[in-house]
């Protein structure tokens, strides 16, 4: 019911003004790029599903 | 009857009028969390501080406006506010109350599982000089792994604002009127110099926020979803609310010299001639309940004070801000709650603008006056803002049935002063004889009293329009 667009940067622009709880965050969005990078799928969604995991 | 024009944006609800209330339908989405919300302890709080406005369900009996194909499934109702105001309006403290307490709510919200999907300042009205927060439907359950959508508009129309005034020195009011969603953050980021970026705040809440805007591009992309996945909690959020509550607190306006350097102090009023004045206003007031008094040209309210004794609600209209600002502040140290001060220029007042031209409303279509008073303030516009002297009269009369006006004649040193580098001749209709014809041709004159030797002289008058 959101009828507003938050904007991405403004969005991730938060995890840096959390202050020292934001880096725990920042550095787990960094790992999941990264993985997501070599191939490993990301935590199981319905689309990583169904995509047949052929890399 | 009809919606409220300038109630759309969020599509889960609209504002509708029937008689004294202020009514809003709900869909069945906004109804859950209406729900949710109900209970909560922060909501009791704040309505009962006056800080939330009051609010509850309306029953079947309120008849909704007719909407073909829509699917409203209750209707609340909330306590009506005097008069509707726009941040435009408002004085520097002003806007940074109204903030301090979008974020106060924030925090509060979030203690007990809620959010705010806004922070938008149009959310915040005012009863006399305190705040009151009117959108009960901003408040939604809070998803885990969300951040602050908010954010971004509090910038743009809170944060930004106030930092414009408070470190460069310009006023804000211009540009809140001219954008109806603010400051963008690229926009503001223009503004500043590079000396700014060690002011507080600048650095991460002007100037990263203004490269992340461009910085995740990649379309479509669900950040909300990576976020959560990523394991953002609120206390992220929360952290960021006390970093910005403590800037805010910390803002104030840079010292200026204002068009009235000495207060309520005008030359050639002698102690005698101001109780004369006083006690004619008194008078004049007196006569009746009044609903609604516009005060213009109310400088630090003084008359504004006296017409709130015996009126539910005072609209003390200024153009000098800094005069709004020491009327604010007083009436919010003694707490106020029927003179709401606002900076307005009458020769350039707000305008209706906004989708359609309805959206936001000039002042009149806010609610109009039962009694105007006017004091030594139509030598400013005749001849500083240059209105025709008829002009203004016909406004005045059209406008309330009630006046009370104040004549400043041409041997008056404010006046002299204010034709010393005009042509005199040019304002030959800026004379007693000329004021009292246009007046009585409007009025019907029902008391009037010269003071300060015959130099000032105060009229109470009935529209004859009324």
């Amino acid at each position: 019911m959101l009828y507003l667009d938050p904007s991405s940067g403004s969005m991730m622009l938060q995890i840096i003004l959390g202050g020292l709880a934001g880096a725990a965050v920042a550095f787990k969005l960094f790992f999941r790029r990264v993985r997501a990078f070599f191939g490993k799928a990301e935590a199981a969604g319905p689309e990583s599903a169904e995509t047949p995991d052929g890399v | 009857m009809e919606f409220e024009p300038g109630s759309f944006r969020d599509r889960t609800g609209r504002v509708f009028y029937r008689g004294q209330n202020v009514c809003r339908a709900l869909t069945a989405p906004a109804l859950a969390e209406w729900e949710a919300l109900r209970g909560k302890a922060f909501l009791a709080r704040g309505m009962a501080e006056g800080r939330i406005v009051a609010t509850g369900r309306a029953g079947p009996e309120v008849q909704l406006p007719d909407d073909p194909g829509s699917d409203w499934a209750a209707v609340l109702t909330h306590e009506r506010v005097p008069f509707i105001s726009y941040p435009y309006e408002w004085c520097f403290g002003m806007l940074r109350d109204a903030a301090l307490l979008q974020l106060e709510l924030l925090a509060a919200a979030l203690a007990e599982g809620m959010t705010l999907k806004d922070a938008t300042p149009y959310n915040v009205q005012w009863i006399g000089c305190r705040p009151v927060f009117i959108d009960l439907l901003s408040f939604r359950r809070w998803q885990p792994g969300e951040p602050w959508v908010g954010y971004r508009q509090f910038c743009e129309l809170f944060l930004y604002p106030l930092l414009l005034e408070a470190y460069k020195g310009v006023p804000f009011q211009p540009w809140l009127r001219g954008r109806i969603d603010g400051i963008p953050p690229r926009d503001f980021l223009r503004l500043l110099s590079p000396r700014d970026l060690l002011r507080r705040g600048v650095l991460t809440h002007v100037y990263l926020h203004a490269r992340s805007q461009g910085a995740w591009k990649a379309p479509a992309r669900d950040v909300r979803g990576d976020l959560a996945a990523a394991g953002f909690h609120k206390e992220l959020i929360l952290a960021n609310v006390r970093n910005l509550t403590k800037l805010v607190r910390g803002l104030a306006l840079p010292r200026r010299e204002s068009v009235w350097s000495g207060y309520g102090e005008e030359p050639g009023y002698r102690p005698e001639d101001r109780e004369a004045k006083e006690g004619f206003v008194r008078e004049a007031v007196a006569g009746q309940r009044w609903e609604r008094v516009w005060d213009l040209g109310a400088n630090t309210g003084e008359y504004s004070r006296i017409a709130a004794g015996n009126a539910d609600c005072v609209v003390a209209l200024e153009a000098d801000r800094d005069a709004v600002e020491r009327l604010y502040e007083a009436g919010r140290r003694e707490g106020s709650r029927n003179v709401l001060p606002l900076v307005c220029d009458l020769a350039d007042p707000s305008p209706n603008q906004g989708w359609r031209g309805l959206e936001r409303k000039d002042l009149a279509e806010r609610g109009r006056p039962d009694l105007i008073l006017c004091l030594a303030l139509i030598h400013h516009l005749v001849i500083g803002a240059n209105l025709r002297l008829g002009d203004f009269l016909d406004w005045l009369a059209g406008l309330s049935p009630f006046l009370v006006i104040e004549f400043v004649a041409r041997q008056d040193p404010r006046v002299r002063g204010l034709l010393a580098n005009r042509d005199a001749e040019l304002y030959a209709d800026y004379d007693l004889p000329g004021f009292e014809a246009g007046l009585a041709a409007r009025f019907e004159i029902l008391r009037r009293r010269e003071i300060a030797d015959g130099r000032r002289i105060l009229y109470f008058a009935r529209s004859r329009q009324a």
